[in-house]
């Protein structure tokens, strides 16, 4: 149940209380009060008649909306497009359809005074819609036919039962609006039956969204094979994400294969390959991709790794600074090299294709080299700058800082020019 | 910081099938140190080990499962790959090649499999792994040997006993009866029967 209250009603009234809002008016405002039936909110706007304004209304002094003359500016603004209302409260949404119970015969004369409303005689109408879309069927409205309603009956522009489409309509069969077909994936009676287009986009979306819950169901029972925990029960949100390897299929935490792969290792251990390969198979793999889902094909985890790295291209490198600094990475860099019309480009800047990997670095060479450099003042400001940056990304994969820093470092030390080789590794 | 939780899986998915693996774990002394811990194996059927059984010492470094475990044998062993002086161990997995991905469990049953294949090439003692090369019957002699004293339970083997002094012309019943009451001690049995 809902109550109106309706806010205005003289013109001149109006048009002085609304005058320091916008200087336009020509709407009476009525907010439903509370109405929760059917589990939604139908903030109304009710209007001056329109038709009032162009001197035709049939319903006279019967009609259900505001008979007051204003300037003829207004009124052709107000009746040219609903959209085009410049007044409108921002939590109320616009609706210029006669209200329901005016339909069904139950014409009253506008009345600022407080009005019940049964929430269930309203349909669902999408907002923002004119008047004269809302063709209601004739032969349910009899006393419709010669109204103020022009009438050009189009099936596809009626719109469904919201209540069917919800769960259950309580007119049943009497209902007047048309009751969608039933949706065979979310089993609601939405689908509209005068609309293809838009069943195909729903039954796809559904169908989209039922395959991403089986995923997600699938990859509640994952465990990672390190902390040997179910990956979707972690404490901790950020910790319920599987980091999946671009080379091997076994699943692990987020935080285990990072944590293991940033490992400072024990003695003896070959970091290069020990600690990037695969804990279970030891196959290499040169990045970690972090999803919240776990795959069950090869097209799944080939979509999730696509989405990350069409994440990271949107992203503007750090290290590559607009050209103004050096990524290790170059043209392998999961994230975005753009110039600024102003950087400079280096002299011989040439876009380049992917190289394999030919270079590895020991790791003891760069953090020696870090140790040296890191007494320079810059170094320790670029230092902070990455790690503030990091914190920031957060989400995204950026495993083994000093390891960047460490590469970056060396590179300048030994006046690499060839950035190339240097694949992508973690970025 | 010790994964705890992973520690208490890896513990409980261990024993309970310990009797078809033929390693368990248990904490150290019965302490309630977690990163303590002493695991068991039973000698390989078919190797001078058989029959055996085997202690050892296990502690987690703080790093676990990212760092290897540390394990040493307790029990005196004669084998190539484990020394013979204080129980070190020459394996692989234990040092560069460990994964976070094995468990303590899959470490134990490695160390079975390395009691069933020496590796004489890449040794931790130098003169049983000579001995294993050069005179192979002198090492699976010593090996067997070095079971029978160190890694067999006096438990063990009850039958065996009886069946010695048996031979030596005492009646089973008395025999067993005397063993009892000496926990199984083979020498103190037979002293108490020569007396009494």
């Amino acid at each position: 149940m809902g109550l109106i209250k309706a806010e205005g009603g003289e013109g001149v009234g109006l048009g002085e209380g609304l005058e320091g809002v916008s200087g336009r008016w020509e709407v009476a405002k009525v907010v439903v009060v509370g109405d929760r039936a059917g589990g939604r909110d139908f903030p109304l706007l009710a209007m001056v008649c329109t038709f009032y304004q162009k001197g035709m209304c049939s319903y006279g002094s019967r009609c259900r909306y505001d008979h007051v003359k204003v300037s003829h500016h207004q009124a052709s603004a107000s009746s040219s497009s609903s959209n085009s209302l410049p007044y409108v409260a921002s939590d109320s949404v616009q609706i210029t359809y006669p209200l329901m119970d005016a339909l069904n015969g139950e014409f009253k004369a506008a009345s600022s005074a407080p009005k019940e409303l049964t929430a269930s005689s309203k349909p669902f109408v999408p907002p923002g819609k004119p008047a004269w879309t809302q063709t209601f069927e004739i032969h349910t409205f009899p006393e419709n036919q010669g109204g103020h309603v022009p009438m050009a009956v189009r099936l596809a522009d009626l719109p469904i039962c919201s209540f069917a489409a919800a769960g259950s309509c309580p007119h049943g069969e009497k209902c007047p609006h048309i009751h969608g077909d039933l949706c065979s994936i979310c089993e609601k009676h939405c689908l509209h039956p005068y609309r293809p287009d838009e069943r195909v986009e729903h039954i796809k979306l559904c169908q989209k969204n039922n395959k991403r819950l089986e995923a997600l169901k699938l990859s509640q029972e994952i465990e990672c094979s390190v902390c040997l925990d179910r990956v979707l029960s972690k404490p901790t949100a950020a910790e319920r994400k599987f980091g999946l390897l671009s080379e091997c299929d076994h699943p692990f935490c987020i935080s285990c294969i990072r944590n293991w792969r940033s490992n400072s290792p024990a003695s003896g251990m070959d970091v290069n390959n020990a600690v990037r390969a695969c804990p279970i198979c030891r196959k290499i793999s040169y990045f970690v991709i972090p999803s919240v889902i776990w795959y069950s094909t090869k097209e799944e985890k080939q979509e999730i790794i696509d989405n990350y790295k069409a994440k990271l291209k949107s992203i503007d490198c750090k290290y590559f600074d607009f050209g103004n600094g050096t990524c290790p990475f170059g043209t392998s860099c999961f994230y975005r090299h753009t110039y600024k019309p102003h950087a400079k480009r280096p002299p011989n800047f040439r876009p380049c294709t992917y190289r394999p990997r030919q270079v590895v670095v020991a790791e003891e060479a760069i953090e020696n080299i870090v140790r040296e450099l890191v007494i320079e003042e810059e170094l320790v400001d670029l230092a902070r700058q990455l790690v503030i940056e990091e914190e920031e990304l957060g989400d995204l994969d950026t495993e083994d800082i000093g390891s960047f820093l460490g590469m970056s470092a060396l590179l300048m030390q030994l006046g690499f020019d060839d950035w190339d080789s240097f694949s992508d590794d973690e970025n | 910081m010790l994964d705890v939780s992973r520690v208490q899986k890896e513990l409980m998915e261990c024993n309970r099938d310990k009797a078809i693996s033929g390693v368990s774990i248990v904490l150290h002394d019965g302490g309630s140190d977690l990163s303590h811990l002493s695991g068991t194996i039973t000698g390989p059927v078919g190797t001078p080990y058989e029959g055996g059984t085997f202690q050892i010492d296990i502690s987690l470094p703080s790093g676990y499962p990212f760092e290897p475990p540390k394990m040493q044998f307790i029990t005196k062993v004669w084998h190539p790959n484990i020394s013979s002086q204080n129980g070190a161990i020459c394996l692989d997995i234990l040092k560069d090649q460990w994964s976070p991905a094995l468990t303590l469990k899959t470490a134990l049953l490695s160390l079975q499999a390395l009691l069933s294949a020496p590796e004489p090439d890449d040794p931790q003692d130098a003169v049983v792994a000579q001995q294993y090369l050069r005179e192979y019957p002198t090492f699976v002699a010593t090996a067997r040997y070095w079971t029978e004293v160190f890694a067999k339970r006096t438990s063990v083997g009850i039958e065996e006993k009886v069946q010695k002094l048996v031979e030596m012309g005492f009646s089973e019943d008395l025999v067993k009866n005397t063993l009892e009451s000496v926990n199984g001690d083979e020498n103190m049995a037979l002293e108490k029967l020569c007396s009494g």
